[in-house]
């Protein structure tokens, strides 16, 4: 029940294959080689990595401008310190001129930064990056998921931020569609708390009440065509996501379902020091939370 | 060329109604220095991977920018009415997308080091020859994140980057000393590691003659004294000047000494 999978180590083996793939590719660190747990790369690919410090403001304008030489830059740092601190550097210089250079933010979302404290979790990045025109916006369900778009952002046009975890992440799995049962309620999640809300389903489904659950891993654009007929179908419709209600996957929903929608995240608060399922449960995105949201609607 | 340069900067905010003069004004003789003495570029070939790269960092000064890529061919004088008008190439602020021969979009103060230092590096990553020049004000200093590059540039020895300081003392809001504290700048860069240099910014002798310094295993920071609204006598050292279109009057007494200094 409590497998879990490094959406950082799955980084990296992507990483190192597009490395072998296109020379082009390098990974530009904010002292982030650790973090990424990019050491071993780094070792067997010394040149491939730009290191900037502790200075993300910085790693951005330089992977600016190694982009507009024609290399293809990995921006590695923490969500918040990369989406926040150089979120002008990220908008201004590198998505206004269409510069082909990807941004990988960890710790993203409350879990993710744990005991650290509110200093480390981040919990606005796909509200920030959602509303900066010309990005895409990635939000992997776990870390084979990650591994893949750490590719698909190799093979999407333009830039491209993706929110990774911990390294202590959930096993999801990367179906679309992780749970079918029926039309009562659809939940609609990303990343970790999908799990919760398969549990959720499935405990809801003893109940009589037969839910489906959507894994999205793309916050922007987001798939219409996928999400419409089930929204449209269901009885209730709510969203899950490790980060503030505002701005996320809930408003993203939102945005485009017209009718009422139950959004599970954190509720413009900032959370506290703890482990994933305390801050889970204290904050209302763990299993218990979603089957009474279902309930509820 | 500095003063066909300033002709043209005046003309072009006189035209199009808008733009920041003084700021170009004090830029203007290092961009010549830049685009017609050092930079190997090509203005039929904007694009070639080959080229030496330019950042002006301080984007507002973009009508000495598009006069100088102008009067070397990369586009028409005649765009000059169009300087910040809608569906203009030549955007309020320097867009690599929209404008040949604009090697980095800029605009916002302080990034124009660090872009540079990422151009630098893929230099070297690369194995090319191309050399990278970026030209700062003195008040865009006061941003952080010139110094955080500073450190990186030092750090892999890029001895293929050119830092120029506008080092007119004026910012927006007054005197830099005064409203950024912004001193010492030959000590500083010296002590992140550049290799530095002062030259009279106006003087292009001085100015090329440090530009071609050699610099080997660090990066070299040319600090050029200048004199913002330069070459136009009601704007020099007026900082009413930083932006403004000058009036029909104005405007023709400038001409007439920038004429006068171009024939000289």
């Amino acid at each position: 029940m409590n497998e879990v999978k490094s959406t950082r180590v799955a980084f990296v083996n992507a990483l190192e294959e597009l490395f072998r793939q296109d020379e082009r590719v390098v990974m530009v660190s904010a002292d982030s080689v650790a973090v990424f747990r990019a050491g071993e790369l780094q070792k067997k690919y010394p040149d491939r990595t730009i290191e900037a410090g502790i200075a993300e403001g910085s790693a951005v304008m330089i992977a600016a401008g190694l982009a507009s030489a024609g290399l293809k830059p990995y921006v590695c740092a923490y969500a918040g310190f990369l989406t926040m601190r150089a979120l002008e550097q990220m908008r201004t210089f590198v998505a206004y001129p269409r510069l082909d250079v990807k941004f990988f933010g960890a710790n993203a979302g409350m879990c993710a930064g744990e005991r650290e404290g509110v200093t480390h979790q981040f919990f606005e990045d796909l509200g920030i990056m959602r509303s900066v025109p010309g990005f895409t916006v990635f939000a992997p369900s776990d870390a084979d998921d990650t591994f893949d778009m750490v590719k698909r952002a190799y093979d999407t046009k333009g830039p491209v931020y993706c929110r990774i975890g911990s390294g202590r992440d959930p096993i999801v799995g990367q179906d679309r569609l992780l749970r079918s049962y029926g039309d009562d309620a659809v939940i609609i999640g990303c990343g970790a708390p999908l799990k919760d809300a398969c549990e959720a389903a499935d405990a809801l489904k003893d109940g009589g009440v037969n839910a489906t659950v959507i894994s999205l891993n793309v916050i922007k654009p987001l798939d219409e065509g996928l999400l419409m007929p089930y929204i449209s179908r269901a009885g209730k419709v709510i969203t899950v996501e490790d980060h503030n209600v505002f701005g996320g996957l809930g408003s993203a929903v939102c945005e485009i379902a017209g009718k009422r929608v139950t959004r599970l995240g954190l509720n413009d608060v900032y959370p506290e020091s703890g482990t994933a399922d305390e801050l889970k449960h204290k904050y209302r995105i763990d299993k218990q939370a979603i089957i009474e949201a279902v309930n509820k609607a | 060329m500095g003063n066909r340069i300033r002709r043209d900067i005046i003309e072009m905010i006189y035209r199009s109604g808008d733009g920041h003069p003084a700021p170009s004004l004090s830029a203007a003789d290092i961009i010549a220095c830049l685009y017609f003495e050092v930079m190997n570029v090509d203005p039929a070939n904007p694009t070639w991977e080959d080229r030496d790269r330019f950042v002006l960092s301080k984007g507002h000064a973009c009508p000495a920018l598009y006069a100088a890529l102008a009067l070397k061919g990369y586009f028409s004088r005649e765009l000059y009415p169009t300087l910040r008008k809608i569906d203009s190439t030549l955007q309020g602020h320097p867009d690599m997308k929209k404008t040949p021969g604009v090697d980095m979009t800029s605009g916002s103060l302080g990034n124009g080091l660090a872009a540079a230092t990422g151009m630098a590096i893929a230099a070297k990553h690369m194995h090319k020859d191309y050399r990278t020049y970026v030209l700062t004000g003195d008040g865009e200093l006061g941003e952080g994140i010139n110094w955080e590059a500073a450190q990186t540039a030092v750090k892999y020895k890029l001895d293929n980057l050119t830092l120029i300081i506008d080092n007119n003392g004026m910012q927006s809001g007054g005197a830099v000393e005064k409203v950024g504290g912004i001193v010492n700048l030959p000590e500083k860069f010296a002590a992140f590691g550049f290799k530095t240099l002062e030259a009279d910014g106006h003087d292009c002798a001085q100015i090329v003659s440090a530009l071609n310094t050699p610099h080997p295993g660090q990066p070299l920071c040319v600090i050029a004294h200048t004199v913002k609204g330069k070459g136009v006598s009601f704007m020099e050292h007026n900082n009413a000047w930083h932006k403004g279109v000058p009036n029909d009057e104005q405007y023709a007494v400038a001409v007439k000494e920038l004429e006068a200094l171009i024939n000289e």
